[in-house]
């Protein structure tokens, strides 16, 4: 490498290229400056300064949506920009603007430190924002680990609670496995695309483009076909497809709330992100489309069937929720699935996403508010009457809860339709027929939940020592204008998909 | 003078990984790995890999086995007398002793290689200098993401592990 190398190198490094990403490492930064510098008695502007910066970023970005990089290759082809990434990059902003508003209604009922949770919080939405336009399997990996460990410490962050410490622990666990088993994978992939004996290696093997060109000239090779199963499992474990779904009831429940929010939409939306990357149309894993095609089918199918089933005898909301979130992950498999043979499947997989998040936030705005100090132990009962004390969050709860079932005619029906007809286009019959099943299976367990808030259960008249309910939180004016809008949205993008549909190229 | 090195230092390694094993000591468990990590230093000296050599010797012998060491020190761990063989423990070294025998007869019957010509493989890695080449000009960014890892996981521990009393001093 000459000097003349080394420069050439370094003037590709378009700092320009990821401000938004820089922009939020500084807020972070700035963060722990301010709990040191501001006296104690303004420390309660810290979140609202973390809120305002993440909308700022997103205004932002919607101004410069069109960057003067938009398709290239920044840094050497570790990083690529492109319309997903920018679609990607305003979700991720967005599921961290409202995780904030509901840490401010969480938090400030435990006594933890407040500016630390907002600090990791901003840093992971940053590695998420890199992971997705991530070219390069190295990218891949550290922005992977940086939001892996930030979620580490956000799932255990309430450690006075045993549930929340127990949920750090196995969501410890099973994330270093998932990263082992991710590791191996891609270096198994590097180890045997560098191999110059085979036809087409690269000296830069971690590349997407340059890891596809080999695996077209190398399409059945045992050492590349096991790298690509590993990589798919480790991406699995990510987004809770069965079989890697162990972690998700106990860790959504022993989460703090706004974390299991954080974890159910911008989590997954990370997985899935990075599994369309790789397996969708352009993605690198095409030419073993005969190995991924037929593990990704047989994981939709049962990860469909698997939280379905699983669900529908929760009582705890946060359970059900998570499991109900392992069979959303189903029906996005769906649509990674018919990625292959329909042109709208990874428009509809993102629009599915953006549908996901306006219904799961409103859902656990509402869940935020029931909750008592008691944040693991959120059970359907405390849900009774909830119309009668607030009409407000039991509207807000039944538009959420019926977008996620997919009613028409609200956003997660549109998302639903959009991801069957992908699968229809695409041929995948059988599939469409266990998805539809599981869509009416899910209808009872959402519906329960709608029932408990708007229909009073028969009680027993001598109070039993049945466990009272939790005072809740009254809604403050911005949680109630942002619960308003979730709930909205949710209805208008059911009707009218408008210039979100054009950017996801669904039509 | 090249082959004579090479298999002191193999016996070297291979004698004292097996002293990891074998030791009943903990404390002389982790000074066997340590002195075996020197052993595969002055193995990739051999290799002229002298930044990987250095490495290890840095990271692992010099920070990690401390840190075993430390851990084991801190549990006061005393070398116990052997449990008896029963059942999945048996089934366990059965199959490691079987894995090692598929190692060992894979490496006899495959072992040989087509090298590459050695002087067309870029040298990237083995030399300190093209290796911070890399390191702050391709591989700036993810270098820096790492900054922000190794921050949040300092204030993660610090957060999760330091005793507050009471929301006074949290506000």
């Amino acid at each position: 490498m000459t000097l003349e190398e080394v420069r050439l190198a370094a003037a590709d490094n378009l700092w320009s290229a990821i401000a938004p990403e820089l922009i939020l490492a500084s807020l972070a930064l700035v963060l722990l400056v301010l709990e040191m510098v501001l006296p104690k008695r303004h420390h309660g502007l810290i979140p609202d300064i973390a809120s305002a910066g993440i909308l700022g970023t997103l205004l932002g970005l919607f101004l410069n949506w069109h960057p003067v990089t938009l398709g290239t290759e920044t840094f050497s082809g570790l990083l690529q920009h492109s319309v997903t990434g920018q679609v990607m990059r305003a979700f991720f902003l967005l599921a961290a603007l409202f995780t904030c508003l509901l840490a401010r209604i969480t938090l400030a009922r435990q006594p933890m430190p407040r500016v630390e949770f907002y600090h990791v919080l901003l840093v992971v939405t940053a590695a998420m924002m890199l992971l997705v336009q991530a070219n390069h399997f190295l990218m891949l990996f550290v922005a992977l680990e940086t939001l892996t460990i930030g979620l580490y410490i956000l799932v255990s962050y309430l450690r006075t609670t045993t549930a929340s410490l127990e949920a750090g622990l196995k969501y410890l666990v099973m994330g270093a496995l998932s990263s082992g088993l991710l590791l191996f994978g891609i270096v198994l992939l590097y180890g045997v695309t560098g191999n110059p004996a085979l036809p087409l290696h690269s000296g830069n093997a971690m590349h997407y483009e340059e890891l596809g060109l080999f695996l077209t000239g190398n399409p059945d090779n045992f050492l590349a076909s096991l790298g690509i199963v590993l990589v798919l499992a480790g991406v699995a474990f990510k987004i809770g497809a069965f079989p890697f779904q162990v972690w998700v009831p106990d860790v959504y429940q022993g989460a703090p709330t706004p974390v299991t929010a954080f974890l159910a939409v911008a989590s997954k939306g990370a997985g899935f992100a990075v599994l369309l990357a790789l397996c969708g149309p352009q993605g690198p894993f095409t030419p073993y489309a005969w190995l991924v095609m037929p593990i990704l089918t047989a994981m939709a199918g049962a990860t469909i069937l698997f939280g379905n089933i699983a669900a529908l005898t929760q009582h705890n909301v946060k359970r059900l929720i998570g499991l109900s979130g392992v069979a959303h992950a189903g029906f996005l498999l769906l649509g990674v699935v018919a990625a292959a043979g329909s042109p709208m499947a990874v428009g509809a997989v993102y629009f599915y996403l953006f549908a996901y998040l306006l219904a799961s936030f409103a859902v656990f705005g509402v869940m935020a508010h029931v909750a008592g100090t008691d944040d693991a132990g959120q059970e359907l009962d405390h849900y009774a009457g909830l119309s009668r004390q607030s009409p407000f969050l039991a509207t807000v709860l039944a538009v959420g809860l019926g977008s996620l079932a997919g009613i028409p005619p609200l956003a997660g029906f549109m998302g639903k339709l959009f991801v069957f007809i992908a699968a229809f286009q695409a041929g995948a019959r059988w599939l469409l027929l266990i998805a539809a099943a599981g869509v009416v299976v899910s209808i009872y367990y959402y519906f329960g939940w709608i029932k408990a808030a708007f229909f009073d259960a028969w009680t027993p008249p001598a109070e039993t020592t049945a466990p009272a309910k939790p005072a809740g939180t009254p809604v403050g004016w911005v949680a109630g204008l942002s619960l308003g809008t979730l709930a909205l949205a949710s209805i208008v993008l059911g009707f009218y998909q408008g210039p979100l549909g054009q950017w996801l190229m669904l039509w | 003078m090249g082959t004579l090195l090479f298999n002191l230092f193999a016996i070297f390694t291979v004698v004292t990984a097996v002293g990891v094993i074998v030791c009943r000591n903990t404390v002389n468990g982790a000074m066997c790995l340590l002195l075996s990590l020197v052993g595969v230093a002055g193995l990739f000296v051999g290799l002229h890999a002298y930044l990987l050599a250095f490495l290890l010797l840095l990271v692992y012998a010099g920070a990690i086995v401390a840190l075993f060491l430390f851990i084991i020190m801190l549990l006061d761990t005393k070398g116990q007398d052997r449990p008896r063989l029963s059942g999945i423990p048996v089934a366990a070294r059965v199959l490691a002793v079987a894995l090692i025998g598929a190692g060992v007869a894979s490496f006899i019957a495959r072992g040989r290689l087509n090298s590459p010509d050695l002087a067309t493989v870029p040298d990237v890695g083995s030399n300190l200098k093209l290796y911070a080449y890399q390191l702050f000009t391709t591989y700036l960014l993810p270098v820096q993401v790492l900054g922000f890892l190794l921050l949040i996981a300092m204030l993660g521990v610090i957060v999760l592990s330091k005793r507050f009393e009471g929301m006074e001093d949290v506000k």
